[in-house]
């Protein structure tokens, strides 16, 4: 909750007992909802499940490792039981023997709990059109982020994973189920093909495959 | 071809009134039609009494029959089943194939003579509704038990869209979850001991050890395996199906996604298999371009094979430093593939295109970088004497128990058997580099940590080997069925353009036959089986994975052993879920 540069310029931080009260407070203490406050706490240390399925659990695997380090964005506290752990990433292919198993391990997730479909085959069943495999993994279960590639490198896993962030940081969430306004308010998802869309199409030189 | 017909002659003396019918093959393995009622007496001679005998059950399938057009000269059929054998002694496979006749025929079972023949016959059933009499439990195997039909027969729907959307309602939960539910007395297990309950303890099919979907029903004795079950099945992708659907072409990206840790090593595979078929041959630049990229790819996969199994037995650091050094091949294979993890790059003919500018230099960098990693992976790793203490003597076999399970790869070679395709039946250009084939002689989990660390610095010398001796000339055949075919081919007239687009849009028409191709792969020995029905899909295609035996094994290396050491056995085989369930 920093507040923007500009501002802070206006306020310098100052030594000593000569600040007015009006000042020390603003120094001192952090004025915000609670429910703000929780939602601050939650985006910057979201958990994953330890739980993969194919290929893209690699790739999932690879973001927690040194090149990637998803650590940054506190998230690379890995979690082997669903009962600690805020998110599931559906890294890999739904098969349909597995598709029960999945939606027993969603439910062993303790409330707020998210998924991120990684992955091709988890968002739309991708080039595996095959009588085993559940064509979506949003057939059964809530979406929160999609995220493409077959399968998506790890910088790919971790923009997603910036983008269930700053979606949770929006979210409104009662703190009480008996007192408050109940039901849960969510940002809209964004199409990020459509947000990048004017950039990529500004592209006119691409990388010829001849050079490395 | 004479030592083809060498075998044929002795079973058709030894067999004398019994009708035995040769079957030409584009792949050359001699290939017998023997009838039903004889061949377990035939099985039996092949693998116990004849002259240098054939001891490895390497792969057992079946084709469905009943669309087939061109089969000249082959006895009726509506299913056939095929057994492929492989005598170490001769380095020579034989194919000794049943005709079965009716809707839902049977066969007798072969797991008396072979119990490696267990899964595949269960998967045969499933897959094809064949039965198997005298099997000691044949079930669905990789589909779930509630499944209805048999995937692999011609009139069950390939595609999910073609059948029902599927739906997770509450009852259809509840009776999954009850169908996946262990009962021991199925297997034939007691509950109880003499002086003891036998606890079940289901480990998966979502677990950290178990490197994917796998689960291990375990039946323990305090913290002792009694036994083990492996259930798999969790990641049946439909590969073979698949493979009758798309082109020979379009099936390219799927063998990407079998061993999902070998990338381009499954593309070489099915390529070799292809051109095999067609009569393709491949120059000699493209070929050893996909030595590099292959071995580069062995590279990646036993990087993520070493750090994985140091973790698997505790040890936290490695896999970071090791994945880092996957990274470094993936930089290479990005700027060579422009992909990381299924780059798709091989083509029947060739490969997609040449090499980048500088590619020497990025690969010559790594080769400098790379061997003082391993030897200090080894002082990290192999010589940490907590990594011994967890590995040394643990899930222990001998060469004999790996042939007779059918064990390829590492796994083999840890046992003292020196056996690589890449030396004993080279492919692919292979017979032009120097290098050795590490061996270890204890056959338990550290030794097979051993071999593949030998092996890398193995792949180091052919890869460097790739680099200074890179000849030079195209990439690509020009026979008429390389694919994509050659854009210079086309726009001479209206002839040339409507054979480019042909054979762009629907992909060659490979010549009607059958041809298997084995590799070393990563894991062990890959092959791919294909029949050609003279269109442009497969009519079969049958992948055989080095994992699907492997993991078959498992409850042999574990029994006895402690709890904790099942990590250690698991690591040590190095399998991929994918390459167990295709």
């Amino acid at each position: 909750m920093q507040s923007p540069p500009d501002e802070r310029r206006t306020f310098p931080v100052k030594h000593g007992g000569d600040g007015n009260a009006d000042e020390v407070v603003r120094q001192n203490v952090l004025l915000t909802r609670l429910q703000d406050l929780v939602a601050w706490g939650r985006k910057y240390s979201i958990w994953p499940f330890n739980f993969g399925l194919s290929c893209c659990y690699v790739e999932m695997a690879t973001s927690l490792t040194s090149r990637y380090d998803i650590a940054r964005f506190g998230s690379e506290v890995i979690r082997s039981t669903p009962r600690e752990a805020d998110l599931m990433v559906i890294a890999g292919t739904v098969f349909i023997k597995v598709a029960p198993v999945i939606r027993r391990l969603h439910e062993q997730m303790m409330a707020p709990r998210w998924v991120v479909s990684m992955g091709s085959c988890a968002n739309s069943g991708g080039m595996y059109d095959i009588y085993s495999v559940v064509q979506g993994v949003d057939r059964f279960l809530p979406v929160d982020v999609y995220v493409p590639g077959c399968p998506p490198s790890p910088m790919a896993l971790m923009e997603g994973l910036l983008l269930l962030s700053k979606a949770m940081g929006q979210e409104k969430r009662p703190l009480s189920w008996v007192a408050g306004a109940q039901g849960v308010y969510r940002p809209a998802p964004t199409s990020q093909r459509d947000l990048k869309r004017p950039e990529r199409q500004r592209a006119t030189e691409l990388r010829s495959p001849d050079e490395v | 071809m004479n030592a083809v017909s060498e075998i044929v002659q002795e079973l058709q003396t030894k067999f004398s009134g019994v009708p035995l019918e040769p079957q030409a093959t584009r792949d050359g393995i001699p290939t017998l039609w023997a009838p039903k009622e004889r061949l377990s007496e035939i099985l039996r001679y092949l693998k116990t009494e004849a002259q240098r005998p054939y001891r490895m059950l390497y792969d057992l399938c079946a084709v469905d029959e009943r669309e087939r057009t061109h089969r000249q000269g082959q006895p009726e059929s509506d299913f056939t089943v095929i057994y492929h054998l492989l005598s170490f002694e001769r380095n020579e496979d034989l194919r000794i194939k049943v005709a079965l006749k009716g809707e839902f025929p049977s066969i007798p079972t072969v797991t008396d003579l072979w119990p490696a023949a267990n899964w595949y016959e269960c998967e045969t059933w499933d897959m094809f509704g064949i039965g198997f009499p005298g099997h000691p439990h044949l079930r669905r195997l990789l589909m779930p038990a509630t499944w209805q039909g048999h995937p692999l027969r011609k009139e069950h729907p390939a595609r999910a869209t073609e059948m029902e959307p599927f739906q997770l309602s509450d009852d259809k939960q509840a009776a999954e979850e009850e169908a996946l539910k262990f009962r021991p007395e199925e297997w034939g297990m007691k509950r109880t001991g003499e002086d003891t309950d036998f606890m079940f303890l289901n480990v998966g099919p979502h677990h950290p050890g178990t490197h994917g979907l796998l689960r291990i029903v375990l039946q323990l004795d305090g913290e002792v395996i009694v036994d083990a079950v492996p259930d798999i099945g969790f990641h049946h992708r439909g590969a073979e199906k698949m493979a009758e659907r798309q082109s020979w072409h379009t099936f390219i990206p799927y063998t990407d996604r079998i061993d999902y840790l070998g990338g381009v090593m499954n593309n070489l595979a099915y390529v070799l298999a292809v051109e095999k078929l067609a009569g393709i041959v491949v120059p000699e630049r493209a070929q050893v371009i996909r030595v590099m990229l292959s071995e580069l790819f062995r590279l990646a996969s036993h990087l993520v094979w070493y750090g994985t199994f140091a973790a698997d037995v505790g040890a936290m650091s490695p896999v970071f430093y090791m994945f880092n050094d996957r990274e470094r091949i993936f930089e290479i294979i990005g700027a060579i593939c422009g992909g990381r993890m299924h780059p798709n790059w091989f083509r029947i003919g060739g490969v997609a295109q040449d090499l980048p500018r500088g590619w020497d230099k990025l690969v010559r960098e790594f080769l400098r970088h790379m061997p003082s990693r391993l030897l200090e992976y080894d002082r990290m790793v192999m010589r940490n004497p907590v990594f011994k203490a967890r590995t040394a003597g643990i899930g222990r076999f001998t060469k004999d128990q790996a042939v007779e399970w059918g064990m390829t790869g590492p796994g083999l070679r840890a046992c003292g058997f020196e056996w690589d395709f890449r030396k004993k039946r080279p492919y692919s250009g292979y017979e032009r580099f120097e290098f050795d084939i590490p061996t270890a002689q204890n056959g338990d989990s550290y030794d097979r940590a051993v071999v593949r660390v030998a092996e890398m610095h193995q792949s180091l010398r052919i890869i460097a080997q790739c680099v200074s001796d890179m000849p030079a000339g195209p990439c690509k055949s020009d026979h008429p069925l390389a694919t994509p075919p050659i854009k210079e081919r086309t726009m001479h007239d209206i002839e040339t353009l409507i054979a480019h687009f042909l054979s762009v849009s629907w992909g060659p028409v490979i010549p009607a036959g059958e041809a298997f191709f084995g590799i070393e792969a990563t894991k062990g020995n890959n092959g791919y089986y294909l029949v050609s029905d003279g269109s442009t899909v497969s009519y079969r295609t049958r992948i055989r994975t080095p994992s699907f035996p492997h993991i078959q094994m498992l409850p042999l290396m574990c029994r006895g052993r402690m709890l904790a050491d099942l990590f250690a056995i698991l690591g040590s085989i190095d399998f991929v879920l994918a390459d167990v369930d295709r």
